[in-house]
């Protein structure tokens, strides 16, 4: 059995790279009522999460991970926490910083998110 | 933001300097647009903190020079919305839309409310671009949200540079409160990419001068249904 910290690295290399490479089959990792807040917008359900991930108006993207912490869920065994710390990089654009977490869940012994929020690390000063 | 130091006229003076923002849909052209002005691209600056690319563009007028610090957006738009700290001191603005693109017109009205949410009555140009491009999209006549909301309008084809100095005079008129300013001097432009057929821009000139005469359709919810 993976260690949390194991599954949270593994799960953030395979999450990024279908993001480069095949945006569309991203739901296909989220619960049927996962939610998603994706720049302060926040939708729900699988549906609504692979709509918002395939209509981002960039035709390329690149992640690189910097740093990825991860936390077992006390009570809930088998689900993590995890935080990621990158920069990415679209079309020909000049790369952002960005931060990234998610609940994972164990569900009929896949790996399911829940819980998505991703913010650009850009300030207002 | 850095102070105006670096831009002086001969005699020490400093430059006259206005933030202008440059928003509107990812795609629709604003970064090719602003790197058209040859000193401006030599001089921009990126701040990754705001994730925002600062293009200093001076033009000569008969009152003197002055100098638009231009906000580019660095591709933050694709994303969602702007952060708050995009706009503030703002003191003009331009919306870009892409004329061969329904969609980029459809939602000016959003990056209108966006901007006049932090920046209340600041000058704003809106452009429709890539008119170079023969299947427009976007008529002339489809074209009123300018009229509701008193902004100028201008065609304009980023790399062909067709009307690339109107929004500045536009704004640098408003701002100055100079009705009689000209520029007297052309910038400095990376050479046309495209040609634009004269004939056609003539024919769209005529079509939004008509335009201009029509009644606005009765649209109480414009900012929702364009």
């Amino acid at each position: 059995m993976a260690s949390p910290q194991e599954l949270g690295k593994a799960f953030s290399q395979t999450y990024y790279g279908t993001f480069s490479t095949d945006r569309g089959a991203l739901f296909k990792y989220y619960h049927p009522q996962a939610m998603l807040t994706f720049e302060g917008a926040q939708v729900s359900g699988q549906e609504a999460i692979n709509q918002k991930l395939t209509s981002l108006p960039f035709q390329q993207v690149q992640h690189v991970v910097t740093t990825v912490d991860v936390q077992p869920v006390p009570a809930c065994e088998g689900a993590i926490i995890v935080q990621i710390l990158g920069q990415l990089k679209t079309d020909n654009d000049p790369p952002h910083g960005f931060v990234q977490a998610f609940t994972i869940f164990p569900i009929n012994g896949a790996h399911l998110i829940v819980n998505d929020m991703f913010r650009l690390v850009l300030h207002n000063a | 933001m850095a102070a105006n130091t670096d831009a002086q006229k001969k005699d020490g003076a400093p430059v006259a300097t206005f933030k202008l923002v440059l928003v509107g849909d990812g795609g629709t052209g604003k970064t090719t647009f602003v790197k058209r002005h040859l000193t401006g691209e030599f001089e921009k600056r990126y701040v990754a903190t705001l994730g925002v690319e600062v293009h200093p563009l001076v033009f000569y007028t008969n009152f003197g020079p002055i100098r638009f610090d231009v906000w580019d957006t660095a591709g933050q738009e694709k994303f969602g919305g702007l952060r708050d700290g995009y706009y503030i001191g703002g003191q003009c603005a331009i919306i870009f839309f892409d004329v061969t693109s329904r969609v980029t017109y459809k939602n000016v009205p959003n990056w209108h409310r966006d901007l006049v949410r932090v920046l209340e009555n600041v000058p704003i140009v809106l452009c429709g671009n890539k008119v170079d491009i023969k299947d427009r999209k976007v008529k002339a006549k489809q074209i009123t949200f300018h009229r509701k909301k008193n902004l100028q309008y201008y065609d304009i084809s980023a790399k062909s540079n067709y009307n690339f100095e109107k929004p500045f005079l536009w704004l640098a008129r408003k701002i100055s409160g100079e009705a009689g300013l000209q520029f007297v001097e052309a910038p400095a432009l990376a050479p046309p990419e495209v040609k634009v057929d004269p004939a056609l821009m003539a024919q769209y000139e005529k079509e939004l001068n008509q335009a201009a005469n029509m009644a606005l359709p009765d649209d109480e919810n414009d900012d929702d249904d364009l």
